[in-house]
């Protein structure tokens, strides 16, 4: 009996299917690799979150200013259906930053303000934040022991064009050894406008009781929406070019920020970059969508009574759906923010 | 730099206990995409599926044990349960409406092949499920017949006999649909 009429159909997977899994692989072996090479069996990782819309509102601190001015102008440009964690070498960006490598000049002085950030402004309930906000609150039904809702605010921040300047861009890849990316000649002067949408941004504390002996003023868990931000890019723009540019400064080798510039979707990934010590991120799982956890240790700050606080663990969790990104900031290794995530309608 | 030379840059920083990974997906992608053609699905969920097994497959490789199976094997596994949680999620199954049409086919080649595939596809959706489940393991996959074993806790001669009598029967049935 011949089977030759069930065999004969198999097919040859189409090669752009290949290519594209092929990439995705490679950037899963990208972050095992990241993991493997880490000092504990776990990612060390603390993160600069600059590019981050929400994150910025909560101005999360991290250690090196121009990089999260850079970081800020690149990351902003995508639009947000999935986070991918980059890592940051601090070490790198210092030797660039001392060999003359100026971030303001080269990066920063490329952005204009078209409306400034404002203050956020406290309002009455998250109901009264998401009207201010336009958008549909939603809020955790599930919160952290003994935590309440201590206070709504609703931020701004603005909007801004980005004009390249291909001489600086050539000059920073230049600088970062990153030659081999070619800066076309036509994005002279061109610009991309992106405005940032409002964010509602929700507090909850512990209230203080006797014998509570947390620091004063920790913020607490604060849950962060708001609608995707807008971003005009002048079409034809290649977004992965200037975005191997930002993964080379960011310390990765020329192979390895192109193969990652493969693996990804440009136009909706955001990518957050992570500085290589002292935290930790992996993927998670946020109601179906593909959310990014990333844990660290809060920067040493002097207290009112000027001694040195001891650092403490932070995390942060990012994810997105069609229309809305959220954040979720607070302390601990991210187990609760996760448990509030999950609880959000 | 060609898919293949990017899993060998990153060999290195993966323990494989003498897997080469590269190897692995170049040869065995196919199989775990014709899998899912053989299923019944169509291109583009055979895709989205063969993406979500080699990605649960990639994470998971450091669980990967050589002695327990063939990596064949391990990935059809991983392919199956892909499977079975997209059926459990999605029904009903489409059958095949489409197939790849080589460069060197004429239109002619092409339309008939599109055409067998696609009876095909309606007589494998009318197989009860374990006998679908083989047939695409057989024949999609290639596995041998000690792996289908394997995989579905059935024994090695009661794979080869329900395999036997399934081919025959569709054999006659595609034989009845007229000339190929």
């Amino acid at each position: 009996m011949s089977d030759d009429f069930l065999s004969r159909l198999r097919e040859e997977p189409r090669p752009e299917f290949k290519d594209r899994l092929e990439g995705r692989l490679h950037e899963i072996d990208l972050r095992e690799s990241e993991r493997r090479q880490a000092p504990s069996s776990y990612r060390r990782f603390v993160p600069a979150l600059a590019g981050v819309s929400l994150a910025a509102a909560l101005a999360l601190a991290f250690s090196l200013e121009p990089v999260r001015a850079a970081a800020r102008e690149f990351l902003d440009l995508f639009r947000v259906k999935r986070f991918a964690a980059v890592p940051v070498d601090p070490a790198r960006l210092e030797r660039l930053a001392k060999s003359g490598l100026d971030f303001k000049s080269l990066v920063a002085d490329q952005i204009e303000v078209v409306v400034a950030p404002q203050e956020p402004e406290v309002v009455g309930s998250p109901e009264a934040g998401a009207a201010v906000a336009g958008i549909t609150a939603r809020q955790p039904s599930v919160l952290p022991r003994r935590a309440e809702l201590a206070e709504t605010k609703v931020g701004r921040l603005g909007s801004f064009r980005v004009r390249l300047d291909t001489a600086k861009l050539e000059a920073l890849a230049l600088a970062a050894g990153a030659d081999e990316i070619e800066i076309p000649a036509w994005w002279n002067g061109m610009t991309i406008d992106v405005e940032m949408p409002p964010v509602l941004a929700m507090r909850y504390a512990r209230p203080v009781a006797p014998g509570d002996t947390r620091p004063a003023g920790d913020p607490g868990y604060v849950f962060m929406q708001s609608t995707i931000p807008q971003v005009d890019l002048p079409e034809g723009f290649d977004l992965a070019a200037i975005g191997r540019l930002g993964l080379r400064v960011s310390g990765m080798s020329a192979e390895e920020a192109l193969s990652f510039s493969r693996a990804i979707d440009w136009r909706t990934t955001l990518l957050v970059p992570v500085m290589v010590q002292g935290g930790t991120f992996r993927e998670v799982d946020v109601a179906g969508a593909q959310g990014l956890l990333v844990s660290y240790e809060s920067p040493v700050r002097p207290t009112s009574e000027g001694t040195a606080r001891r650092p403490r663990q932070q995390s942060l969790l990012l994810w997105s759906t069609a229309d809305q990104a959220f954040a979720i900031t607070g302390p601990g290794g991210g187990m609760d923010l996760l448990e509030m995530a999950q609880s959000i309608r | 730099m060609g898919g293949v030379r990017i899993l060998e840059w990153l060999a290195p920083a993966v323990p494989t206990e003498g897997v080469d990974w590269a190897t692995v997906y170049r040869e065995e992608m196919p199989r775990v995409f014709n899998y899912f053609r053989y299923r019944g699905l169509d291109r583009t969920l055979a895709e989205d599926l063969t993406s979500a097994t080699f990605e649960k497959a990639w994470r998971a490789r450091d669980r990967y044990r050589r002695e327990r199976a063939a990596v064949s094997t391990w990935l059809l596994a991983i392919a199956r349960n892909v499977a079975i949680d997209h059926f459990r999620r999605s029904r009903p199954e489409v059958p095949f409406v489409e197939d790849a049409a080589g460069d060197e086919e004429t239109p002619e080649m092409a339309a008939l092949r599109a055409g067998q595939s696609l009876r095909l596809g309606e007589l494998l959706l009318e197989l009860p499920e374990r006998e679908r489940e083989l047939l695409a393991l057989k024949y999609g996959a290639d596995a041998t017949n000690r792996a289908i074993a394997t995989l579905t806790g059935l024994s090695e001669s009661n794979v080869g006999t329900i395999l036997h009598r399934t081919v025959v029967s569709l054999r006659s049935r595609w034989d009845e649909g007229g000339p190929q």
